[in-house]
């Protein structure tokens, strides 16, 4: 959790004494705006029978006048700044979960599980290609015994049918596997 | 009291099964290893593993569940003890003086400690479920529309007032939890509300992709940016079990933590997070000589570690009972429950006596494994705190994508995981707390039926709120929980018991 109060810093001078406030301000305005706007269709109906508009109006009411007294707030008293953003976690934390939306079905787990793994390691600037490439092999292959193999999840696993010249060889191991472990058991 | 005897030997035999008895297992080993793991929570976890539990029934379901959820609360104190940071927000306490005991070669005395104080809290906590959970649910048939929606809004002043930060951002979090509880069919109209004709959310939004989002995603940028130095303390961790002298002076701060965590627990709005700080503030006081606290001091690890499994076991008690969730986790266990078909509340225990007791029975037996799994695997969850940041959230990220994916088997859902981790993001930036948004999103449904309905049968005078004696007395707690938290006076103490 971070804590509100970055001590030590404070604010440049002008009309916004507390930055972080101000823009928490604009957000809770935002927010509100695009309630009412998405309610502003449905009826309010009366106390005794409310409505389906009342209670979204009336929250998001509330919303955009908390955000109004955080931006007057924040204009009088002084507070913390906006503490910088960091482009590089968002681009890539985020930009591997659309990719995995994006390729999951059409091209199946072979493929998006590696990409997720790949492209959300580019976040982390002290990342090494070398070790994050056969980190996405292994966490792909354990990823597909867990949810495909043991769980049956109906996840698309290899919708190109990549890994056809593997069936053969898994099954014979997979075969062999439990052949061994019938003997085992069977001895015991 | 016969009865008592004979339902917890019910839930024993369900219990006790050779499968259930191994989920409850795996429960506890993946919450103890996600409550040492810095960065990684319980919320974003369970999250994760709901779709596993689709092929599982429903007692072994929510035994791993609520195995993963008590799980963390004892792999956190762990991580405290060892590392000076806390591996869960509950075990923030624990840091003071468990890692001074560290740092003085008594690494093992303290997580022993830690362990028994809350196995005991446990075993106490478990007790009090299965005798408090009968009555509780004849009360829950007395309460009307109007006394469930009062109980609510109490429960979300609660959550207020433990929020960190400014009081009005946190009410503001609440009611932006509230706003996106309404996106989607409207239950009694059928009218499609703040959809903005976009069909994939006319059934409302999912509880575990704003879950995911907001402390999977958001939580992995945020640790992104504040490298932590991870100071594992180095050198023997030596002897585990606590000395009689040690046990003696710890055998009354277990004690009033266990009854203050169990009390705390029962609170709607997260009250659990309380027991912790209630506790250490309470040992510091009581003791002859508070100096000793900060140095490492054996009340200061006992008690917290006591009150914080308590408060997390009855927790379960407004869920199972009131069929209230009183936190995030206690929300994703209703989604558990839903895709099980059953309906969170007072007519569990009735028509599903095999779940409620089996479950209570189930919360025992989990300590007990807890306490087995903690002390002698020790060295290997040390291990683990090894393993760097950098390998461990791509990991993270492909866990989340493919559990949210599979909730529904919709690649949607991932985009909108991907949405909400911005958003969390956003607010974090922005100083909000996104725990109170949660509880107002989980609520928030159940707070408009239930507000509807009193308004109806009081024919739209909200009078009716202060004329029902039960709603009346809620909604005067919830006042003066709020006037009190404003109080500058307990302000001041309420930030320094959060900055301590």
């Amino acid at each position: 959790m971070s804590s509100p109060q970055n001590a030590g810093e404070l604010p440049p001078r002008g009309p916004i004494k507390s930055p972080q406030d101000f823009a928490a301000g604009i957000f809770l305005i935002v927010l509100a705006l695009i309630g009412i706007f998405g309610a502003f269709n449905l009826s309010m109906g009366k106390l005794s029978t409310v409505g389906p508009g009342m209670l979204p109006k009336v929250v998001a009411i509330i919303i955009g006048a908390f955000g109004v007294l955080l931006v007057v707030e924040s204009l009088l008293s002084r507070g913390s700044r906006l503490a910088a953003w960091s482009l590089r976690g968002m681009v890539f934390v985020l930009g591997a979960a659309l990719v995995f939306a994006a390729t999951i079905r059409p091209l199946g787990l072979v493929i998006a599980g590696p990409l997720a793994v790949i492209i959300s390691s580019f976040a982390d600037a002290e990342h090494k290609l070398r070790s994050t490439l056969i980190f996405a092999l292994v966490m792909t292959i354990f990823c597909g015994l867990l949810f495909k193999e043991a769980l049956n999840l109906p996840i698309p696993f290899d919708s190109l049918d990549l890994l056809k010249p593997l069936h053969g060889p898994y099954a014979a191991l997979k075969s062999t596997l439990k052949g061994l472990l019938f003997t085992i058991i069977g001895r015991g | 009291m016969f009865d008592l005897v004979s339902n917890l030997t019910l839930g024993m035999s369900v219990a006790l099964s050779l499968q259930n008895l191994g989920l409850c297992l795996l429960g506890c080993l993946i919450g103890t290893l996600i409550g040492v793991l810095p960065g990684v929570g319980p919320i974003a976890t369970i999250a994760m593993l709901l779709p596993i539990t689709f092929g599982l029934p429903p007692v072994g379901a929510l035994i791993m569940l609520a195995g993963i959820y008590y799980g963390a609360q004892y792999g956190g104190s762990t991580t405290a003890i060892l590392v000076n940071i806390p591996g869960e927000a509950t075990s923030v306490v624990t840091v003071l003086d468990g890692h001074q005991m560290a740092r003085q070669g008594r690494a093992g005395v303290a997580l022993g400690l830690a362990a028994i104080g809350s196995f005991i809290a446990g075993t106490v906590a478990t007790i009090i479920i299965a005798a408090l959970g009968a009555p509780l649910t004849k009360l829950a048939l007395l309460f009307g529309p109007a006394d469930y929606f009062a109980l609510m809004v109490l429960g979300l002043m609660f959550a207020v007032v433990l929020a960190r930060g400014s009081i009005p951002k946190a009410i503001a979090m609440i009611l932006v939890g509230i706003l996106l509880s309404t996106v989607g069919t409207d239950l009694e109209t059928g009218e499609e509300r703040l959809t903005f004709g976009w069909s994939e959310i006319s059934d409302g939004i999912d509880f575990a992709v704003i879950a995911m989002g907001m402390f999977g995603f958001a939580e992995i940028m945020k640790n992104l940016e504040n490298k932590e130095n991870r100071d594992v303390v180095k050198g023997a961790i030596g002897r585990l079990l606590p000395s009689l002298n040690d046990m003696r002076q710890a055998a009354a701060p277990i004690a009033r933590g266990t009854l203050l965590g169990s009390f705390l627990g029962l609170l709607p709005g997260n009250g659990a997070v309380l027991g912790p700080f209630a506790s250490y503030t309470i040992e510091k006081k009581l003791a002859k000589d508070p100096s000793r606290f900060g140095k490492g001091a054996v009340e200061g690890v006992a008690g917290p570690e006591s009150a914080n499994n308590a408060g997390a076991q009855t927790a379960f008690i407004p869920l199972l009972t009131l069929g209230i969730p009183p936190n995030a986790v206690m929300a994703l266990m209703v989604g558990a429950m839903t895709i099980h078909g059953i309906i969170p509340g007072p007519q569990i225990i009735s028509k599903q006596p095999q779940l409620f007791w089996g479950m209570i029975a189930s919360m025992w037996i989990g300590n007990l494994m807890l306490l087995i799994i903690n002390l002698p695997l020790i060295g290997l969850w040390v291990r683990l705190l090894k393993v760097p940041y950098g390998l461990m959230f791509p990991a993270i990220v492909l866990f989340c994508c493919i559990g949210i994916y599979s909730v529904n088997n919709a690649p949607i859902d991932v985009f909108m995981v991907a949405g909400f981790g911005l958003f969390g993001y956003m607010l974090l930036k922005f100083g909000f707390e996104p725990a109170p948004l949660l509880l107002g999103f989980v609520l928030g449904r159940l707070m408009e039926e239930k507000l509807r309905q009193a308004l109806v049968i009081s024919r739209g005078s909200f009078v009716t709120f202060l004329e029902r004696p039960l709603s009346a007395f809620l909604l005067f707690l919830a006042l003066i929980i709020v006037v009190v938290a404003v109080l500058p006076s307990v302000r001041k103490s309420r930030d320094t018991v959060f900055t301590e």
